[in-house]
C-alpha cells in the first residue's frame, strides 16, 4: 500500500486486522498524517540510488570509527 | 558543608563521602515541590557523587514505571548495565527521575506522574522525555543524571534546561535493563552540568556489554583528553532562515566562538531525515507496544495511544526500505556534510523554549507544528546513529536557555567534549543556574 491510499476507512480496517481498537475520531487524522509522514520518508531522492543489495544491517557496517 | 550547587562533579568527588548526598537530598527537599523531578528518593545511599536515573533504567527489585500507569508498581528483577556501572564507580544513585510516558513525548508531560517543570519558568516545558533528569540536572539537585534518546530525549531537555546532555553513538553504551522504544534508534547517554562532567560520566558508562546484542565492541576513547582543535561544519544561512532570531544569533555567536571561520556547508535534509527516523521510530514502538494496546488502550495517555495507533499504519515495506537506505544516508553525511569537517553544528532547538499550555492536550491548533519543531534538529540524528550534544549557549529575552548542538561522526563522543569544553572554557552559560 502506498502512502496515497489511506483513507480513514483504510486504517480502521487496517488496524482492526491487527486487532487495535481505535479511540474515537482518530482514523481520519491517522491517515492525513500518515499521508504526509510516508509521503516525505519515500520522496528521498536517494532511495532511487539504493542498491537491491542493500539490507538493513549493512548500517552496522558503516557505523564504525572513522579516524 | 559543601554548596553542591557550585561544584562540577569532578570537584565533588573530592569532598567527604556523604557531605554531598546530605547536600542535595536538602536542594531536593526545596526544589521538588516546584519542578515535580522525582517520583522516588532512594533513601538507602550515604555516599558518592549524587546522581540520579530516568524511571527506565532497571534497578533489581525496585519499582521501574517508566512514566507509565501500565507500569506502575512493576519490580524488575535485574539491574540496568549503566547503573551496575555507575554503581561500581562509587556514584550515589538518589532515586527516580520524572520521564515522558514510555519515553514516547518530546516536551516532558505526563498525566500518570504530573509535568515536570521547567527550573528557569514552571510554566515552560522541561523538554522530553527525559524531563526529571533535565530539571534535576539544572537545578542543582544531583550533579548528572542517565537519560535515553530515540528521537532528541536527552538534547531536548538539556537544551531547555540549560544543561549539557550527551546522544551517544547507537551501540556506544549497552541498554540492557532499559525500557525499549525503537530498538534501531534507542540509546542511553548523561546530562550534566558540564562536558566535562558528561565525559566523566560517559567514561564510566560506555563500552561493550555482550547483554545488548548492538553493543558496539568499538575502543573507548579517553573523554577526558584533550584533542586538536576541532574544524567545525554549518550551515549558517540554514539557520539564519529556519531557526527564531534569538536561537540563531546564539547558535552562530557560540560557533564564532569555537572557530572564527567555519566551513559554510549544505544542511542535511532535516526533514526528510526525521521522516525516516518517525517511520522507523513508529512503527518500532508500536510493535513494542502491541499486545498492551490489543489489552488495555485506555491505560495510556491520549497522546501516546495516539502516537501508538499511528505506528501500526506504517507498512512493513517502507519500514524496511528505510531501514536499507540508513547505510547510504549515514556516509552522505560524512563525506558531502561533514567532509573535512570535525564537527557539524547547529541549534539544539530550532525554537525559543515554549510553555506547557501550547504543547499539551489544551494547546489547540498550534500544538502540532510546535511540536514538530521541537524535534526538527533532533531526530535525523537518531536515524543516523551519531553522537550529538547539547551545549548551553544563552539566553531568550524571557530568561529561558538557547542551545548549540554538535554532531560528530560514529563513535567521535571524544572530539565533541573536546569541543565543548573548549567552548565552556570561553564562556560561563553552564556555570549559570536557576534560583
Amino acid at each position: 500500500m502506498t502512502a496515497k491510499q489511506w483513507s480513514g476507512a483504510a486504517i480502521e480496517d487496517a488496524l482492526a486486522a491487527q486487532g487495535i481498537a481505535l479511540a474515537p475520531g482518530r482514523a481520519e487524522r491517522i491517515a492525513r498524517a500518515q499521508e504526509a509522514l510516508l509521503g516525505a520518508s519515500a520522496a528521498d531522492p536517494l532511495l532511487a540510488m539504493l542498491e537491491f543489495q542493500a539490507d538493513p544491517s549493512g548500517f552496522l557496517l558503516a557505523l564504525r570509527k572513522q579516524e | 558543608m559543601s554548596d553542591p550547587a557550585l561544584l562540577s562533579l569532578a570537584q565533588a568527588r573530592e569532598v567527604p563521602p556523604g557531605e554531598l548526598v546530605q547536600a542535595c537530598r536538602a536542594r531536593i527537599a526545596e526544589w521538588q515541590p516546584r519542578l515535580n523531578a522525582f517520583v522516588e528518593l532512594e533513601e538507602s545511599r550515604t555516599t558518592g557523587v549524587p546522581l540520579a536515573h530516568k524511571d527506565m533504567f532497571y534497578r533489581a527489585g525496585r519499582e521501574a514505571a517508566c512514566g507509565s500507569k501500565i507500569l506502575r508498581g512493576w519490580i524488575p528483577g535485574e539491574t540496568s548495565a549503566a547503573l551496575e556501572r555507575l554503581d561500581a564507580a562509587g556514584f550515589a544513585d538518589l532515586g527516580r527521575l520524572n520521564m515522558s510516558e514510555f519515553a514516547y513525548g518530546p516536551t516532558g508531560h505526563n498525566e500518570h506522574f504530573g509535568d515536570c517543570r521547567n527550573p528557569w519558568n514552571p510554566e515552560c516545558v522541561t523538554g522530553g522525555s527525559s524531563s526529571g533528569s533535565g530539571a534535576a540536572v539544572a537545578a542543582r539537585l544531583v550533579f548528572g543524571a542517565l537519560g535515553s534518546d530515540t528521537g532528541g530525549s536527552v538534547r531536548l531537555p538539556a537544551a531547555a534546561c540549560g544543561i549539557t546532555g550527551l546522544k551517544t553513538t547507537w551501540g556506544r553504551v549497552s541498554r540492557h535493563g532499559a525500557m525499549p522504544l525503537s530498538p534501531s534508534l534507542d540509546t542511553v547517554g548523561p546530562l550534566a552540568r558540564s562536558a566535562e562532567d558528561c565525559a566523566i560520566l560517559l567514561q564510566a558508562i560506555a563500552g561493550f556489554d555482550a547483554r545488548d546484542p548492538q553493543s558496539s565492541r568499538e575502543a573507548v576513547d579517553d573523554y577526558l583528553q584533550d584533542q586538536r582543535k576541532s574544524r567545525i561544519a554549518i550551515s549558517s544561512d540554514w539557520i539564519e532562515r529556519n531557526a527564531e532570531p534569538e536561537v540563531a544569533a546564539a547558535v552562530l555567536a557560540a560557533v564564532k566562538t569555537l572557530e572564527r571561520n567555519p566551513i559554510e556547508v549544505e544542511p542535511p535534509d532535516f526533514d526528510t531525515l526525521s521522516a525516516h527516523c518517525l517511520v522507523v521510530m513508529q512503527a518500532e514502538a508500536s510493535a513494542q507496544h502491541a499486545r498492551w494496546m490489543r489489552e488495555r488502550p485506555g491505560d495510556y495517555s491520549s497522546s501516546v495511544r495516539a502516537r501508538l495507533e499511528s505506528g501500526f499504519a506504517i507498512p512493513a515495506s517502507q519500514y524496511l526500505e528505510v531501514l536499507r537506505l540508513r547505510r547510504a544516508a549515514l556516509e552522505r553525511f560524512c563525506a558531502q556534510t561533514l567532509g573535512a569537517a570535525d564537527v557539524y553544528a547547529l541549534p539544539g532547538i530550532a525554537i525559543r523554549v515554549p510553555t506547557r499550555e501550547e504543547t499539551g492536550p489544551k494547546g489547540g491548533e498550534r500544538m502540532p507544528r510546535l511540536l514538530a519543531d521541537l524535534t526538527r534538529l533532533t531526530r535525523w540524528v537518531n536515524y543516523l546513529g551519531l553522537p550529538a550534544l547539547a551545549v548551553p549557549c544563552g539566553f531568550d529575552t524571557r530568561g529561558l536557555p538557547l542551545s548549540l548542538q554538535l554532531v560528530g561522526r560514529p563513535f567521535a563522543e571524544a572530539t565533541l567534549l573536546a569541543a565543548a569544553r573548549a567552548y565552556q572554557r570561553a564562556t560561563d552559560w553552564h556555570r549559570r543556574a536557576p534560583v
